[in-house]
């Protein structure tokens, strides 16, 4: 009884933080857009465009933007909460509808980024053992943390793709398009997942624990794989929520240089088109992402270990 | 250790399969399938519609689909396309053509005067909003409308005479839509895509994912090229690809690679790479060249002393010489070389760079005085101009204006730049509070100086007002005297050149890289590529 109402309420609190981070974030994006300076009417029509100032004024009446910003404020509330995601000025499409269609090949890129990132930090952190090894592989690491996401992109296109045509760079379809791409992205996140689980496992092995484990005679690779990853792999489930927030940034660059269409591409564009409705939209988007990978970490967390079970 | 050794078995498995399954890459080109790519910048952003947008690519990816009444040639004159025949009325007012009687849009629909009617319509209509064709049909100023004389007869009606029509009316940008488009999807031209972007053009969208490619098909039935086109019938491209590659170093790369067939918007420091095998083609803009835009009537350049003190006090020549490795020239006038019927030569060289001189103008104009930091000053106020630019800037403008702001300093002016996103830009654009500015505008006619010198012209960054000039540029729109308009223009051309509202620097081209395997491609007169025509052959 108590611990099913406990679960309940925990879930309960769950959902209104979620909330109060969806909020959050919609509220800070509006009114980011609303403080930098730029027309959205202007930049809609181009830099050179030659219309009259009625025309502009009858557009803006169309978007609602010649209400005061409150107002305007009060209506994009409004829709969110009936799931209404607005319309693109530039696109002069629904922005659910931008967003849908986008963020296929962003999930598709993303998503094998983060298995490639996962299966290097664990090559790295599992088969490097010994100081040598480990000052190689901790120079590597920051040499990918530290490198632009641009410039890996770059270098990997202009060996692997036009040096020893092992890749496809302009073709955008099937699975050997998106393998540069996905690595690109995953190295510099590779790079920092490693860092964390070997240092972790370090940690780990020299905790009385893993003596005992030792001493009962245990070999190496089963003192990792029952005891000392699931310690490590704590701080990198934490960490891998952020990393995920951080993936639209570097999707951006990604599917710039590779020139693919996706989700940081769409966002880029309308950052700067100021094309608030569609940057509405795709904060909302990744903010319930966000809470929902967050709820994820929780719950992995408690799975990994015990005792937070026992303490809630 | 066995187990370890197991394990790292394992891993080095998954890798491998990961790599192996990579490795498996899309069998060859099929047989003439050709690719193209382009920097393709803001496509997305609601530029697929020429009708309505004013950007260079919305033009070179319309023109795949659009087709025009007439076609220019490569010697400036027009040749018939869509209308077989053409009357010009005594009074230049009315355009009369003659219209194919064989020519369907690709959704089926049959091409008559009332599509004409239709597509110049939808051009003037408010709600398209158009930020270039309008004004290249003459809107605002010369155009009436459009009338239907019979099924295959159409006029287009002016105010008064307005010489440019012929040549605006052979872009993609008075091309024609299907009409059930134009009354069904008209909202979504902007955004584009197959069945929405449908003209009678040699080929057919059949895909297109925005900031990624566009994918055509040849139209089957196509057997109206323009009659300087030495392809008759269908295209013998059955599949085209334009492929968005914004980075020019993999534009560039995946030309060499063999990845790509063309590959456009190359720059010079590219280039270089580009080895055996392909050819690169260079043409120069017509229309205004790269061009700084000195504002007449808000700070410092009100003194005509101080514009020509700018325009001579850095070192043009160098500059572009450097950081364009020799592939651009330097820019003498406000119109670009290959302009037709209008350049004028006599300018070139009789402005050259000379510090001294441009010192002297500054001291005669009051500014004596120095300051800590070495800038002129005239009563504690700093000679100081603030540049306005709007970003994305390219690395080679960006080392242009280095140079501009040093060699500058030297003689005690001081530029002050400012990088601005295209919204923030907008804010000082409009109401124009800023000193200088920059840009190039490419047209196949000099009548693109009246958007820029005219009264109240759109793109009237310096904020002229001459009635004088009004009247030189009103001149030379109305008449159809190709010898009077040269001599009206080289009058605009003699007038910047003392009075010094823009400032050019160089003529850019478009450079466009292709494999030795493309036959048949010809280039419009912007140079950009044309393909029908174009087949792929064995070296």
């Amino acid at each position: 009884m108590t611990s099913s109402r406990s679960a309940a309420a925990r879930l309960l609190g769950h959902l209104g933080g979620m909330l109060l981070i969806v909020w959050g974030a919609a509220t800070a994006g509006f009114l980011a857009l609303k403080l930098i300076p730029g027309d959205p009417v202007e930049v809609m029509l181009g830099v050179q465009a030659q219309v009259s100032e009625e025309t502009k004024d009858a557009i803006r009446r169309d978007w609602g933007l010649d209400q005061p910003v409150l107002v305007q404020y009060a209506q994009y509330l409004g829709r969110l909460v009936r799931g209404d995601l607005g319309q693109s000025y530039q696109l002069r499409q629904p922005v659910a509808e931008t967003i849908a269609s986008q963020a296929g090949p962003t999930l598709a890129l993303t998503g094998l980024a983060i298995g490639f990132a996962l299966v290097l930090a664990l090559i790295a952190a599992l088969l490097v053992r010994g100081r040598r090894w480990n000052s190689v592989v901790g120079l590597l690491e920051l040499v990918l943390v530290s490198s632009p996401t641009f410039w890996i992109g770059l270098v990997l296109i202009a060996v692997f793709g036009f040096g020893l045509h092992w890749f496809p760079v302009t073709s955008t379809k099937g699975f050997a398009a998106l393998v540069l791409p996905a690595i690109t992205l995953a190295l510099p996140i590779a790079g920092i997942l490693s860092q964390v689980l070997r240092q972790g496992l370090e940690a780990a092995a020299t905790q009385p624990f893993a003596l005992t484990a030792r001493a009962r005679g245990i070999g190496y690779a089963r003192l990792i794989g029952r005891h000392t990853l699931r310690h490590a792999a704590g701080d990198g489930i934490t960490l891998s929520g952020y990393i995920l927030g951080s993936l639209l940034g570097g999707a951006v660059l990604v599917e710039t240089v590779f020139g693919r269409a996706g989700l940081g591409r769409v966002t880029l564009r309308a950052v700067i088109d100021r094309d608030l409705p569609v940057v509405l939209g795709i904060i909302v988007v990744v903010a319930v992402l966000f809470a929902i990978i967050n709820l994820f970490v929780d719950l992995a967390h408690e799975a990994l270990d015990p005792r937070l079970r026992v303490a809630s | 250790m066995l187990t370890s050794r197991r394990l790292g078995a394992a891993v080095s498995v998954i890798a491998a399969s990961a790599l192996l399954a990579g490795c498996a890459a899309p069998s060859g080109p099929v047989e003439q399938s050709l690719t193209f790519a382009i920097e393709g910048a803001n496509l997305s952003a609601g530029h697929m519609d020429p009708h309505s947008s004013q950007l260079d690519v919305s033009a070179l990816v319309g023109r795949n689909v659009l087709d025009s009444l007439v076609a220019q040639d490569t010697d400036g004159s027009f040749v018939p396309w869509l209308a077989t025949s053409w009357e010009i009325s005594d009074d230049q007012l009315h355009y009369t053509f003659q219209l194919r009687d064989d020519v369907t849009f690709t959704d089926g629909e049959p091409f008559n005067a009332e599509a004409v009617k239709a597509n110049f319509d939808h051009i003037t209509a408010e709600e398209t909003a158009s930020a270039h064709a309008a004004s290249m049909l003459g809107a605002g100023a010369a155009y009436v409308d459009t009338t239907v004389d019979d099924e295959y007869t159409v006029s287009v009606n002016f105010s008064t005479p307005y010489a440019p029509f012929l040549q605006a009316a052979s872009t993609s940008l008075l091309g024609f839509y299907s009409p059930k488009v134009l009354t069904e999807s008209a909202d979504k031209l902007k955004t584009g895509g197959p069945d929405v972007t449908v003209g009678s053009g040699p080929f057919i969208l059949t895909e297109y994912v925005p900031d990624q490619e566009l994918v055509y098909t040849a139209n089957p039935d196509y057997n109206w090229g323009p009659e300087n086109a030495e392809h008759t019938g269908a295209s013998d491209i059955e599949d085209l690809t334009i492929r968005i590659l914004p980075e020019t170093s993999v534009r560039t790369g995946a030309l060499t690679s063999d990845e790509v067939d063309i590959a456009t918007n190359l720059t010079p420091n590219t280039i270089d790479q580009v080895g055996d095998g392909f050819t690169v083609k260079s043409a120069e803009y017509p229309g205004i060249p790269y061009s700084i835009h000195v504002n007449e009537s808000y700070g410092v350049f009100k003194d005509p002393l101080v514009r020509e003190a700018f325009s001579i006090g850095f070192d043009i020549d160098s500059a572009v010489d450097s950081i364009f490795f020799g592939q651009f020239q330097r820019a003498w006038s406000v119109l670009g070389p290959t302009t037709p019927n209008s350049y004028d030569k006599s300018l070139e060289g009789s402005w050259p760079y000379d510090a001294k001189k441009a010192g002297e103008l500054l001291d005669q104009a009051g500014w004596t005085e120095r300051d800590s930091e070495g800038y002129r000053t005239k009563d504690g106020k700093r000679l100081s101009a603030r540049w306005i630019a709007y970003t994305p800037i390219p690395d080679d403008r960006a080392a242009l204006a280095d140079v501009i702001q040093s060699d500058l300093k030297d003689i005690g002016f001081e530029i002050k730049r400012e990088a601005l996103e295209p919204a923030a830009y907008n804010e000082q654009y409009g109401p124009r509070t800023y000193d200088l500015t920059d840009w190039s505008f490419a047209n196949v006619d000099a009548d693109g100086l009246r958007s820029h010198f005219h009264t109240g012209g759109f793109q009237n960054a310096s904020t002229v007002s001459d009635p004088e000039l009004d009247q030189l540029l009103d001149d030379a729109v109305a008449t159809s005297d190709e010898s009077v308009r040269t001599g009206l223009y080289e009058q605009v051309q003699q007038w910047n050149a003392k009075e010094h509202l823009m400032v050019p620097i160089y003529v850019p081209s478009l450079l466009t890289g292709y494999s030795d395997t493309v036959k048949g491609l010809t280039f419009d007169l912007y140079g950009r590529p044309l393909f029908y025509g174009a087949s792929i052959g064995a070296e």
